[in-house]
């Protein structure tokens, strides 16, 4: 069948996408084949052992916890010594073979030695007792056959989650667990189908029933051929990427434990899947109770058996299709988990009020429940709680947990019955005492289930995130930690300063002194060892004509007691007004660098009143240069009536980087201001533009709520700088709070007009014709709106697991990118989730416009 | 100061002459136009700077805004061809510390493709 169709047919089922079609519906088909052999089996040996003494029901349970290590350390050998398909495969064939052996044993041995005549004279007497004989060692064939079951579907159902995992990555897996669960049902349905139509009309034997199973075994065999064929197809169009865990990987069986020991989030798991089998085991206790007290009969009791297992079935198949996605969708994994503890503790609790009549119902609803719950969320929620461990340690923890823990679990389940029965005296109570009794145990593990599931959920997060790593550092907190802004500036400002005016270079070189940061290096590189400054840089000031002051700045300059000198000579009042003389000189000058000079020293002055009047004047003066200096001379004064003048300058890209810091310097406080210019439509667009960025440097709430309200005007022409600004912000300062009500709509607005850009480009596209230019550009478009979604999102969430998310999608690997939509599938709610994933998940063009209009329809 | 630009290997480069510098600078500045570029989905920017014989505060302040808003969208921003003057100040400054600086454009083409 092609792609297309097969992808349109499993649609129904689950996500999948043409490219993984047929592998997923090989997949399928071999997890439809294991349990439909295992749901032919599973009555068979139910039925069994329900009808064996109930003091040794336990002892089948203890067999397989008990042996079940020694079948692990075998099947991890034949893991360490075989590529996986050949492994699978040698597998099946022993699960044919001694599927044939217990046929013979059955069917054929049994009955054989049944209808052996013995030609001898005390025949009378032989033939009673060799029926006796075989009903007394039946016992021991049903406990082996009871054993290599568990160990048939351990194995299968574990080979089978390391074949998807060998051809799928996690997030793959996660789409497509609902196709293969589906798959699993359905073997099931069709499995217990058989068993129970062949009983009851009585076509075939029990024995003959183990002889159907080999046949299925075989068609899974050539499935498992074509799975890994096509894993081979996958990995060849997608890269390396595809089958992370490669066949031969050595692993022993302590290797597998230590794997589970070293993480304390898989050892919850395991406990928590633990604590389920403990309870599931002890139900399964109560339901063999109640089914041997209604059926003595080993032929009605298979029957019913089958039956159940098909009713389970058939309820788990419709609440699977009904209900798990929308479960897990609606509620995330962090409340899917409880709906089966919460639900079984309910109704476990309620044996204590039913009647001796109902207990059978009662059992069947709550062992039902159990297996229902089991067969369909609890598998998908297993399957996701493995996503972020990383490939080799899940492959390791699946063994051990899959094959030794779960039995381990049954078996202490078996234990405790075994106490109970004993201590209890259940030999000579009725079953519904028994049932009772056995229910408070039940409780006690269904409260631990309910406690280790929030643990393992309080775990999760974490353990996703380790995968995730920053793509990029963001360019300002690079340039932060490494740079040191205000000296490089001071140091280029120095150095040009030294071509053009030595007073201006001494001024600056003066400023370095000040704030410490002259070193050997930069006195090198500023030329201050070579140069013999001279007085130069009094002289024009004081007009005193050439007179050395320094011979040799390399000493002097340095000294800390010659700054407090210049400072002194600052506040000198006669300075004060000779400079103020000087000053107007200089304002009045046609050299930009005399006009340099003198703002410069501006902010070098005791503020007066004249030397505002000055200020004000350079703020304004036409030369960017001299405007450059009094921006930072007006940062050191800091006054109201500059306000006005500075943000002038941050209309002019040419002084705009200066005014934004001359006005972070003003503080917080010029808020209000900068909040009205911000809404000025009448401002320069540029002005406007600029104020962002200051507000986003002061980093108070006010500015927060100022960048809000002015974002949820809408105006386009700043949408991109008050974005940029709250992400700053919120980057910076995570102390400041943003209100989801006033976010929210935001986050909507931005998405809806993302499915604009996007739905008009699929419409481009479709359309024909030469639409690549437009195309590109609604891309880019697209990919500017992505971005300022996942900007605005870290304003509700943890910046730091929002900007992974977004570096991961947009340029990490398939599997990082798909833990990171497992990362915002947990962070994010239902209708945003729902909005957003089809903007940012890798789908076709057309899967991409149906979903988009699918999530717009649900809003 | 004279930008011409042109696209090589998907790299927008930055063919600089003359000084960067506040005065010679016009209104449509560096910073501005590497944005443009951004803009319209480039994310690989070369400042070739052969041509540049020295540059002032604001010149290192429009090198400095052009890196950052390449890095912030995940592209990459690097120099090539600097004086060994401007280099030395570079070094000291610790400017080599966030910006990548090569000694060739071929160099510096390369490492874009290896990255």
């Amino acid at each position: 069948m092609a792609n297309g169709r097969l992808e349109k047919l499993l649609n129904r089922f689950a996500d999948v996408r043409g490219h993984e079609a047929h592998a997923a519906l090989y997949l399928s088909g071999f997890f439809f084949l294991i349990t439909f052999t295992f749901y032919i089996i599973k009555p068979v040996k139910e039925s069994f052992l329900i009808g064996i003494n109930p003091a040794w029901w336990p002892y089948a349970d203890l067999a397989t916890a008990l042996l079940i290590g020694f079948v692990v350390a075998l099947n991890v050998r034949l893991l360490n010594r075989l590529p996986r398909r050949i492994y699978i495969s040698a597998t099946l064939l022993f699960f044919i073979g001694s599927l044939l052996v217990f046929w013979y044993a059955f069917d054929v041995y049994l009955k054989s030695l049944v209808s052996t005549p013995v030609a001898d004279s005390s025949g009378g007497i032989f033939f009673v007792w060799i029926p006796l004989a075989i009903i007394k060692a039946g016992t021991v064939p049903v406990f082996v056959f009871s054993f290599w079951t568990d160990v048939f579907i351990a194995m299968s159902v574990t080979q089978f989650w390391l074949a998807v995992n060998d051809v799928f990555d996690p997030y793959q897996g996660k789409r497509l667990v609902g196709l293969f669960v589906t798959g699993g049902l359905f073997g099931g349905i069709a499995g217990s189908s058989l068993a129970a139509l062949m009983v009851f009309a009585k076509l075939i034997s029990a024995g003959n029933l183990l002889l159907v199973c080999p046949v299925i075994l075989i068609l899974a065999l050539i499935m498992v051929s074509l799975v890994y064929r096509e894993q081979q197809h996958l990995r060849e169009t997608a890269g390396a990427e595809v089958g992370p865990v490669q066949a031969g990987a050595r692993v022993g069986y302590w290797e597998s434990f230590l794997s589970v020991k070293r993480s304390r989030y898989l050892l919850l798991l395991a406990a928590t899947l633990a604590s389920a089998m403990v309870a599931g085991s002890l139900i399964n206790f109560q339901f063999k109770f109640a089914v041997k007290s209604v059926f003595p009969d080993n032929n009605d009791r298979t029957f019913f058996v089958s039956m159940f297992f098909l009713g389970i079935l058939i309820l788990s198949t419709v609440f699977h299709l009904v209900a798990t996605g929308r479960i897990l969708r609606s509620f995330g994994i962090r409340w899917a988990l409880l709906v089966a503890p919460a639900l079984l503790l309910a109704g476990s609790l309620s044996v204590f009020l039913v009647s001796a009549g109902a207990l059978l119902a009662w059992a069947s609803l709550i062992r039902g429940g159990d297996k229902l719950f089991d067969n369909t969320i609890g598998q998908s929620i297993r399957e996701l709680l493995y996503i972020p461990v990383p490939a080799d340690i899940k492959y390791k923890a699946k063994i051990f947990i899959d094959m030794f823990v779960n039995k381990f679990a049954t078996g202490l389940g078996a234990g405790l019955y075994w106490g109970l029965y004993r201590l209890s005296g259940f030999a000579y109570k009725d079953p519904i005492a028994n049932v009772r009794e056995i229910g408070i145990l039940v409780v006690v593990f269904l409260g631990l289930w309910i406690v280790l599931t929030r643990a393992v959920y309080a775990e999760y997060p974490a353990v996703l995130k380790k995968d995730i790593r920053r793509k990029w550092d963001e360019g300002d907190k690079a340039v932060q930690q490494h740079v040191d802004v205000d000296l490089t500036r001071d140091v280029f400002d120095a150095l040009q300063s030294r071509e053009r005016s030595t007073t201006l270079y001494l001024m600056n070189v003066f400023d370095l002194v000040r704030k410490n940061n002259l070193t050997p290096e930069l006195k090198e590189v500023l030329g201050i060892k070579q140069d013999e400054i001279r007085a130069q840089s009094m002289d024009r000031l004081f007009d005193a004509g050439g007179e050395v002051l320094f011979h040799s700045l390399d000493e002097t300059i340095a000294d800390k007691d010659l700054a407090s000198v210049i400072d002194l000579v600052f506040l000198l009042p006669s300075y004060q007004e000779v400079m103020g003389k000087r000053l107007a000189a200089d304002a009045g000058s046609a050299s930009d660098v005399d006009r340099m000079d003198a703002a410069k020293l501006i902010g070098l002055m005791v503020r007066s009143p004249e030397t505002l009047r000055f200020l004000e004047r350079f703020l304004q003066d036409p030369s960017p240069e001299v405007v450059a200096y009094a921006l930072r001379s007006a940062a050191v004064h800091r006054r109201v009536e500059h306000i006005p003048l500075i943000l002038r300058q941050l209309g002019n890209p040419l002084t705009a980087l200066e005014a934004q810091g001359t006005l972070t310097s003003y503080g917080p406080g010029v808020e209000d201001q900068l909040k009205s210019v911000l809404g000025d439509e009448s401002e320069a667009l540029e002005v406007r533009r600029a104020v962002p960025a200051v507000l986003a440097r002061f980093g108070t709430q006010r500015s927060a709520d100022i960048l809000l309200d002015e974002l949820a005007r809408r105006r386009g022409d700043v949408e991109q700088e008050l974005i940029n600004a709250l992400y700053k912000l919120r980057a910076d300062r995570p102390e400041v709070r943003f209100r989801e009500k006033q976010v929210r709509p935001e986050l909507l607005d931005m998405i809806e007009k993302s499915y604009a850009i996007c739905l008009s480009a699929s419409g481009l596209a479709a359309g024909g014709g030469d639409a690549a230019g437009p195309a590109a550009e609604a891309k880019v478009a697209l990919d500017l709106n992505v971005r300022r979604i996942f900007d605005l999102m870290t304003l509700l969430h943890p910046p730091e697991d929002i900007v992974k998310a977004y570096q991961n999608i947009l340029k990490g690997t398939r599997r990082s990118g798909d833990y990171s939509l497992s990362l915002l599938d947990d962070l994010l709610d239902r209708e945003l989730k729902a909005l957003l994933f089809p903007l940012i998940e890798d789908l076709p063009p057309e899967e991409r416009a149906l979903r988009m209009k699918k999530a717009m329809r649900l809003k | 100061m004279l930008i011409k630009t042109r696209e090589a290997n998907n790299v927008v480069i930055f063919d600089i002459e003359g000084e960067i510098r506040r005065s010679e600078s016009m209104q449509t500045t560096l910073h501005n136009q590497v944005k443009s570029h951004l803009d319209r989905g480039r994310r690989n920017v070369l400042l070739n700077l052969e041509g540049v014989e020295f540059i002032d505060s604001f010149g290192v302040g429009e090198i400095l805004a052009s890196y950052i808003s390449t890095q912030n969208l995940g592209g990459k921003l690097k120099l090539c061809r600097i004086s060994k003057k401007l280099l030395l100040i570079f070094q000291i400054t610790m400017l080599t510390k966030v910006l990548d600086i090569q000694e060739d454009c071929e160099c510096a083409l390369e490492s874009f493709e290896k990255a």
